[in-house]
């Protein structure tokens, strides 16, 4: 589905963030892409959404492609179309927006069966659907990692991508999370890609497993055999 | 009646003062570009209504014309100029709206000349008598369509697709750019929905001060009312600007010349001149120092 060939990804034309990485998503996949602080999962994320050349960032090597078409110089808002889904580190969403206009902006790239994914994202978070009328700059962490999430899914994306979904969370926030990208993958059939540092519970799920450490794929291996100690060595090294 | 009179005038001028202020808000909002050539647009827009009628067009319909060319006129400046500037910094980008409106002048002054022009007699000549006073069509005319506009406006940018666009696109642009929101092109879409507003209102203005280079100074006046209303509100610069044109329309009717009678009883003094000019940088100042972000403005907090 998704597929990286010796790519290469640059800031300011000299800071080498990703360096010749090969990197596959299988339709239906759960891809964990694991690695430490500044390992460059957010620039590969960025990159497959066409966010990079607003961030001073290029691809300067290396094919990138969604369903066998290049994502190389497209426009974010037409990858968007094509159904990838990035949810950013940050939260990103709109502050001075109420959550249901919050989602509604984000269902604006797919309309068509836009208040059918309004209900079912209020299904899988309750919480936004009491609070719908609020502002989301008045939001908690733990509830504005659930609005972005619903964000994304209200653009009936195919490949979601998700960014450090856990950072800065509760234990008990974390699973709500993780519970939430279990069913996507499992009820809605969505591809996904969730770059972390670590959580035990996203090997349970995943169904392939890169670690990304300064800028090269430094492992490649079925979620079985990423142990901790393994990944451990891989970190430290 | 003269109060009531006074209030009509107010009103008029007041609402047209909202139009041109709602479209310097709207960019402001989605650029962080405080657009100091809008004075410019409306004047450009009551020049290009001109021309339109000269070339055979009905004055009505030489109006609407004018609205649509300033549109074109509006997204083009984005597409051309602004968009260039992408990565310049946004005082650069100010400067060049500034040298945008001498540019406008310099086209206006060399086309049609420096002296004052017999506009085109949009609206039916005549007037409406409410409650003994009589009031022009060219006044009811102005005060019904910029309030009716800008109202119709608000509507648009609270309650559509396009407006929650916009709203998302100002709000935080990552996060719009992220969910498929083409950022560049809302704030083009910005630029043209504030110049057609501006060249309404330098239409409405020339239908009741007559069409000379002196128009865009309507741009300055754009400026204390949005400080007024709060630099992020369209609500707020919609009822400053009227709170404008009424404190404007009084002290001209009423405050300057209960002041010279008294001044020219007491002392040598005949004059005091243009103070409805300067009433509302005085109003301006006063609340910079009782609440600077305006009516509606939100104070900025951080997070840290």
């Amino acid at each position: 589905m998704l597929a990286a060939h010796g790519v290469s990804l640059r800031y300011d034309g000299v800071i080498q963030a990703v360096d010749r990485i090969d990197f596959q998503v299988e339709k239906g996949g759960l891809v964990a892409l694991l690695g430490p602080n500044g390992a460059g999962k957010s620039t590969l994320l960025k990159a497959i959404a066409g966010l990079l050349p607003f961030e001073q960032g290029e691809l300067v090597e290396g094919q990138l492609t969604f369903e066998g078409r290049s994502l190389a110089g497209v426009h974010p808002a037409a990858i968007a179309r094509r159904g990838i889904a990035l949810v950013q580190e940050g939260r990103q969403c709109f502050r001075s927006l109420s959550i249901e206009e919050n989602l509604r902006a984000a269902s604006l790239v797919a309309r068509k069966g836009a208040g059918a994914r309004l209900a079912m994202v209020f299904e899988y978070f309750p919480v936004l659907k009491e609070m719908r009328h609020r502002a989301a700059g008045h939001l908690s962490g733990g509830q504005l990692q659930m609005l972005v999430i619903g964000m994304a899914l209200m653009s009936a994306p195919r490949l979601l991508l998700l960014d450090e979904p856990s950072l800065g969370l509760s234990p008990a926030m974390v699973q709500t999370v993780f519970d939430v990208v279990e069913r996507m993958h499992r009820e809605l059939g969505v591809t996904l890609v969730v770059a972390e540092q670590t959580v035990p519970r996203l090997l349970k799920l995943a169904t392939d497993v890169y670690v990304l450490a300064r800028g090269h794929i430094v492992m490649h291996t079925p979620p079985a055999r990423a142990d901790q100690e393994t990944l451990q060595r891989v970190y430290l090294s | 009646m003269l109060l009531l009179q006074i209030a009509t005038a107010g009103i008029a001028t007041g609402s047209v003062y909202a139009l041109i202020a709602i479209g310097i808000v709207l960019i402001y909002k989605c650029s962080g570009v405080v657009n100091f050539g809008q004075g410019g647009y409306a004047m450009l827009g009551a020049y290009a209504a001109y021309a339109l009628a000269r070339a055979g067009l009905s004055p009505p319909l030489a109006a609407a014309g004018a609205v649509l060319v300033l549109g074109v006129v509006g997204a083009l400046t984005e597409l051309l100029v602004l968009r260039r500037m992408l990565r310049a910094p946004v005082v650069a980008v100010m400067m060049v709206t500034l040298g945008l409106l001498i540019l406008f002048r310099a086209v206006c002054l060399a086309v049609w000349g420096p002296d004052q022009i017999a506009f085109p007699q949009i609206f039916p000549q005549g007037a409406v008598q409410i409650a003994g006073i009589f009031i022009t069509y060219n006044y009811v005319a102005a005060a019904l369509l910029s309030l009716v506009l800008s109202l119709a406006f608000l509507a648009f940018y609270r309650f559509t697709p396009m407006g929650l666009m916009q709203r998302a696109a100002a709000d935080n642009s990552r996060a719009a750019l992220a969910v498929g929101i083409h950022v560049s092109n809302q704030v083009s879409v910005a630029w043209a929905v504030s110049s057609a507003l501006a060249g309404l209102g330098g239409v409405l203005l020339a239908t009741l001060n007559g069409l000379s280079l002196t128009l865009s100074n309507i741009g300055l006046v754009a400026f204390p009312v949005i400080v007024l209303g709060g630099l992020t509100s369209l609500m707020g610069s919609l009822v400053a600007g009227l709170l404008l044109g009424m404190l404007e329309a009084f002290t001209d009717g009423l405050l300057t010349p209960a002041l010279e009678s008294f001044l020219r009883a007491h002392t040598s003094i005949y004059s005091v001149g243009a103070l409805q000019q300067v009433v509302p940088y005085m109003l301006v100042g006063g609340m910079l120092l009782v609440r600077p972000q305006g009516i509606f403005g939100q104070r900025g907090t951080e997070r840290v």
